[in-house]
Parts: structure tokens; C-alpha cells; sequence
């Protein structure tokens, strides 16, 4: 069974243009060297911000961990910051795939923006990826009156494999009780290894886009073992956590056919049951990935919704 | 545990200062001589709508009174919206919401009809839900009359409004005779199992809490909620198929005593292949919107607005 004719007609475009991509040992390097082109064929916008390399200390010997730095021209002092991870199943992807969005994020907020490159999959195995961004998020807070950030607004942000090192990061920073997160804004977020190996899938998501079979693929990378086993760590698999109180504020953003809604709304859920002000937005008709459709009626409604969420959070 | 400090602080002034329902049988009928001025007395925005209340006859043999909003100047075939309000199935008529339907009817351009359904514990499930048909019959029936387009008739809900919405799309779908485009479903009242299930511990502490629940549940059931052959047409969560079932966008607060119930219904509409948009505004209890001027309250009523106009194809 399909299910295209569920799918917002705005978006069928981008379901048409994509190559079906199923993610494998043979596929990723192809996929991995493309992208470098695909990046530098979407032009940047025209906007008073600032792009630039910094490297982090890793906190491991010498070694450094690059991340994409954005600064608007005309940043207050004492101005929020988002620590952003990207997207591509843990195996993929670079700060500069979304370097036109962060863009316009630091414009519209007026907000330092870090997106770090962390070290991939199957290369790098879990925890790799989060000490990574847990060494930017030291470094923020090391950096921040020299920044100019205030530490009491640091947003962590993530979409999909990012959006799972998002919340991953916001429960190791709870757990190790060093630096502060005040909001966590998942999009999309990976957060449950248990929908890769479900004996009773959703029939109605992960059609598009984003398969079940490249989750699983992705999840081997990460793990270096089969996904939904006993013991998947809480910072590898956010949804694994059985303590959710103490988190920071939430949102979380969805497409109903994304293979990750029924593991955003249980996580929702049991935010807000533990306390956490948590918002969620279902997206109907809207597979993984609908944002890359950037000028289709959804994406920009789930783009204001981002926009108008980071907003309150910092109290803009 | 209180969970005042979870509530949004533009919210907080409202709830507080709203009576609690504490509704027995005996109280009831007081209650609803205080209240009913009050609802009936809000001030109707100056917009060029035309209100017009009609009763509609109904298979029984009495009368559904309604209130019927028309924007002034419409064209032929305009979408059209049958509301049905809140107030724990015990409470409450249209005039309460004339006020913000107004408004909705003027900036989408649609007729809106708004129904004043039997209420409980006088008149139980299913004398209210039948009331609602009757309504939506009527809609469909004199469509071209009314200068409508069935085809783009969508029904919406608050509360237990929202609970006699969603069982309306139910019994359209199995009766098969009166199509429904759309399902606006806000903060609805659709389960009354929770009344016997174990208590979220964030949800339910302001205006509505599970004491009215249950007063609401067993006035509408006239009987103990949470019993076996609950019909799905008087608690929706209680349907086993969801398949066919049209769009919906269900829209509740983080703390709502309906939280739990609205999450898994949504749930299940995605998983049964039902177009499905679900937002979850957070810090705020059921009937947050009160405070109307809270940020959290104009975006939640600019969410329904904007849903509304995408489902009835409004541009």
C-alpha cells in the first residue's frame, strides 16, 4: 500500500525530484561525495550575518572539532545562542546543508548560532558524535562573555540524527549538572532505535524520504550492533531514557507520514507527564524531510512555527 | 504537586480567577440560570455578519434551535462550518461562542451554524449527538438554499464540543449519508475512561478537573463512566475504526485533564491513515483561552483560523 495520496500535494514535487535512496555500505560514499555540489548549488541568502570556522577543543588531547559559527552583523550584546546539530542519519552531512535556514534564524533572533560538524558514522561509533557536541556546548558556555551570548539562552537544535543528539545532549548536560540548556527544539527527531526493528510498524509512515530500512542501516552505523536490543544508551536513544524530569523547556515538530511521529509523540507525551513545558505541532500529509521543500505552503508554516517557538523561548 | 508553575504566566491571571464548576445534580440548574446571562451577554464584534437564529425540526419531532452566522456580500457556494460548544455536556449554549465565530465566519468568509443541542443529565447520549445530525442534515439538505457547497462542510468543536464533533464525524461516516470535510477538534472531551484511569500528574488542576469529568460523564452516560459498551458516538475514543474518517486538527494544552485522551486519539487517526494535524500548546490548561490576550491564546486561534482555511480550500 502507498501512501502518496496522504501526502500534501504541495510536496509532491519534492517526493517526484528525489532519487530513491536507500542507505547502504555501497550508497553512503556516493551519497557522502555528492553532497559537497548539492550544498554549493543552493545560494546563500543575502543577509547581515557573518559565517565562519571555529575549532573547539574536543576536550581530547589535540584534537579539534570544527564548527559553522554564525553571527549577525548587528547582534545585541548578551544575545541568545543555538547549539545546532544537523541531520543525515548519523552517517552523513555537514553544519553547511542548513547554513541558508541558520541564516535566517540569526537574522530573525538576533542569535549566535554554532552548528557543529561532528565526527560520523560507522567511522565514529556512539558516544563519538555527542562528546562532540558536548564540547560545544563547554565551549559556548566557556566562550560566552567573550561571545557575547548569554548562558542562561543557550537553545541546543537538531532535525532528524540531529534532533536525536539535540535531546541526547539536553540529558547528558542534565545528568552531568555542568552547563545549563534552555530550551531543546527537535525537529523531526530520531529518538527511538525501537522503530527501526518494530514487529508492528506504523503503515502509513516512512514511505518517503526517510525508510525504515536506512534507519535501521543508520542505527547499525551508530551502534555498531542490531538496534533494539536491551541496553541502547538514553544519550544514543533519547525515547530509552526512563527519567524525563529536569529537561528544558521543548518543542517538537513532526510530519504525520515521518517514520518518527509515533516515537515524537510518546516523547512529547512523556515530557509533558514529567513536567517539562513541552509543545508539540503534527504536520499533516508531511513525510521526513517536507522542509526541504522550502517554499511549499508547509514548509514555511513549519518555519514560522520554528521561528515563533526559538522566539518565546528566548523571551524575544 | 500543583502545577502552577508549569502554567504559562499570561494564562495564570484567568484560571485563577475562574470559579471551579463543582457541578452536582442539585447545583446544576442554579448554575445555569448564573451562568447563562453571562455567556449570552458577551459583546459581538461590529462586523458585517448576520445572525440569525432558526429552529431546525427535527426525526423526533422537536425543535433544534441554532444560531446561524452570514457574512454579508457572500458569493454562491461559500464553505461552510457547523459548530458545536462546550460546557461538559451539562452546559453552556451558541451564544457563548457568537463572539469569536463572528469574527471566524467574517475573516474566512464561510457560514457558520452553531447548535444548541439537548444537554445532560435532562436529556443523555444520544439526545445531543442527534441534535448535532439534525444540524448537519439540515446543512446538507438546504445547501444550495443556504449558499453553500457541501462539499465543503467541516465541523468543529471546544471541549465537550469537541467530543460531540468527533463523534459526529463518526456517525456521518457510518450513516454514509452527510459527508464532513474536516475535523476541528480543540481540547476535546472524548473519553470518559478517563475517569477510571490513573491520573496524569500534570494535567487537570485548573478549570476543569476530574471531578467535573466525571459529573460531566455520568450526567451524559446516565451511568458510572468507564463501564463496558460505551457507545463511540457518545465517548469518540471508544470507536475501534478510524479509517475514513476526514482531516482533523486536534489542538489541546499541555496541561489539559484531555491531554492523554487527545494524543492517543490522534495517534490512532495517523495510524488508520486519517490526514491528521496535532498541536500541543504548552503551559496551558483546558479552557486557557479565557485569556484571550495571551500570546499562546491569539496563536492558537490564528492556528484554527489558518487550519480552517486550508480545509475548506479558502484563499
Amino acid at each position: 500500500m502507498s501512501t502518496r495520496h496522504l501526502v500534501d500535494p504541495a510536496l509532491l514535487p519534492l517526493i517526484d525530484a528525489m532519487p530513491p535512496m536507500v542507505l547502504s555500505d555501497a550508497s553512503l560514499p556516493m551519497i557522502r561525495a555528492a553532497l559537497p555540489a548539492m550544498i554549493k548549488a543552493v545560494p546563500l541568502p543575502d543577509l547581515p550575518v557573518t559565517i565562519g570556522d571555529v575549532m573547539v577543543p574536543s576536550g581530547e588531547g589535540d584534537r579539534t572539532v570544527r564548527c559553522m559559527m554564525l553571527r549577525p552583523d548587528a547582534m545585541a550584546d548578551n544575545a541568545p545562542a543555538i547549539l545546532h546539530m544537523h541531520g543525515g542519519g548519523h552517517v552523513l552531512g555537514m553544519p553547511e546543508m542548513n547554513a541558508g535556514t541558520l541564516m535566517h534564524w540569526a537574522d530573525a533572533l538576533g542569535c549566535l548560532i554554532l552548528s557543529v560538524d561532528y565526527r560520523l558514522s560507522p567511522e565514529t561509533r556512539f558516544p563519538g558524535a555527542l562528546e562532540d557536541c558536548y564540547a560545544a556546548l563547554r565551549w559556548l558556555h566557556g566562550e560566552a562573555d567573550h561571545l557575547g551570548i548569554d548562558r542562561a539562552r543557550i537553545a541546543v537544535s537538531g532535525e532528524s540524527a540531529g534532533g536525536a543528539l539535540a535531546a541526547g545532549l539536553a540529558l547528558l548536560a542534565r545528568d552531568r549538572g555542568e552547563f545549563a540548556i534552555a530550551f531543546q527544539h527537535l525537529e523531526q527527531p530520531r529518538l527511538d532505535d525501537r522503530t527501526a526493528t518494530s514487529p508492528v510498524p506504523n503503515p502509513h509512515t516512512g514511505e518517503f524520504v526517510w525508510t525504515r530500512q536506512s534507519s535501521h542501516f543508520c542505527w547499525i552505523a551508530q551502534l555498531g550492533k542490531e538496534p533494539g536490543g536491551d541496553d541502547t544508551s538514553p544519550y544514543a536513544a533519547p525515547a530509552r531514557a526512563t527519567d524525563l524530569s529536569g529537561l528544558p523547556r521543548t518543542f517538537i515538530a513532526v510530519g504525520a507520514l515521518d517514520l518518527f511521529v509515533d516515537e515524537c509523540l510518546e516523547y512529547a507525551h512523556r515530557l509533558i507527564r514529567a513536567g517539562v513545558p513541552t509543545e508539540l505541532h503534527v504536520y499533516p500529509g508531511c513525510m521526513h524531510g517536507f522542509g526541504m521543500a522550502r517554499d511549499s505552503a508547509p514548509a514555511r508554516r513549519a518555519q514560522a512555527d520554528n521561528l515563533a517557538a526559538l522566539r518565546a523561548a528566548f523571551s524575544l | 504537586m500543583t502545577t502552577r508553575h508549569l502554567v504559562d504566566p499570561e494564562v495564570l491571571p484567568a484560571l485563577e480567577a475562574f470559579p471551579s464548576l463543582n457541578a452536582t445534580r442539585e447545583t446544576l440548574p442554579a448554575m445555569r440560570a448564573a451562568m447563562e446571562p453571562v455567556l449570552k451577554g458577551a459583546p459581538v464584534p461590529d462586523l458585517p455578519v448576520d445572525a440569525q437564529e432558526i429552529h431546525i425540526p427535527s426525526p423526533e419531532g422537536h425543535q433544534v434551535r441554532a444560531i446561524v452566522l452570514r457574512p454579508e456580500g457572500l458569493t454562491a457556494a461559500a464553505p461552510a462550518l457547523l459548530h458545536v460548544h462546550g460546557g461538559a455536556y451539562i452546559i453552556g449554549v451558541p451564544e457563548m461562542s457568537v463572539p469569536e465565530l463572528t469574527a471566524t465566519a467574517h475573516q474566512l468568509g464561510i457560514v457558520i451554524l452553531s447548535v444548541d443541542y439537548r444537554l445532560a443529565p435532562e436529556h443523555p447520549y444520544p439526545a445531543g449527538i442527534e441534535d448535532c445530525y439534525t444540524a448537519l442534515a439540515y446543512l446538507h439538505d438546504n445547501a444550495d438554499a443556504l449558499g453553500i457547497d457541501a462539499a465543503r462542510i467541516a465541523v468543529m468543536g471546544e471541549s465537550a464540543g469537541g467530543g460531540l464533533a468527533a463523534s459526529l464525524a463518526l456517525l456521518a461516516r457510518d450513516r454514509g449519508t452527510y459527508p464532513l470535510a474536516f475535523q476541528l477538534l480543540d481540547a476535546p472531551m472524548m473519553d470518559d475512561r478517563t475517569c477510571v484511569r490513573p491520573r496524569n500528574p500534570v494535567t487537570g488542576e485548573f478549570i476543569f478537573g476530574p471531578a467535573d469529568n466525571h459529573f460531566g460523564w455520568s450526567c451524559l452516560l446516565d451511568a458510572e463512566p468507564g463501564g463496558p459498551d460505551v457507545s463511540p458516538y457518545a465517548a469518540a475514543a471508544r470507536a475501534t475504526q478510524l479509517e475514513g474518517l476526514p482531516p482533523t486538527l486536534i489542538a489541546t494544552g499541555a496541561l489539559d485533564l484531555f491531554l492523554d485522551e487527545n494524543v492517543d486519539y490522534a495517534m490512532r487517526l495517523i495510524a488508520a491513515g486519517v490526514a491528521t494535524e496535532l498541536h500541543i500548546y504548552p503551559g496551558c490548561p483546558h479552557g486557557y483561552v479565557i485569556a484571550a490576550d495571551a500570546a499562546v491564546s491569539r496563536r492558537a486561534l490564528a492556528d484554527k483560523r489558518a487550519a480552517l482555511a486550508r480545509a475548506l480550500a479558502i484563499v
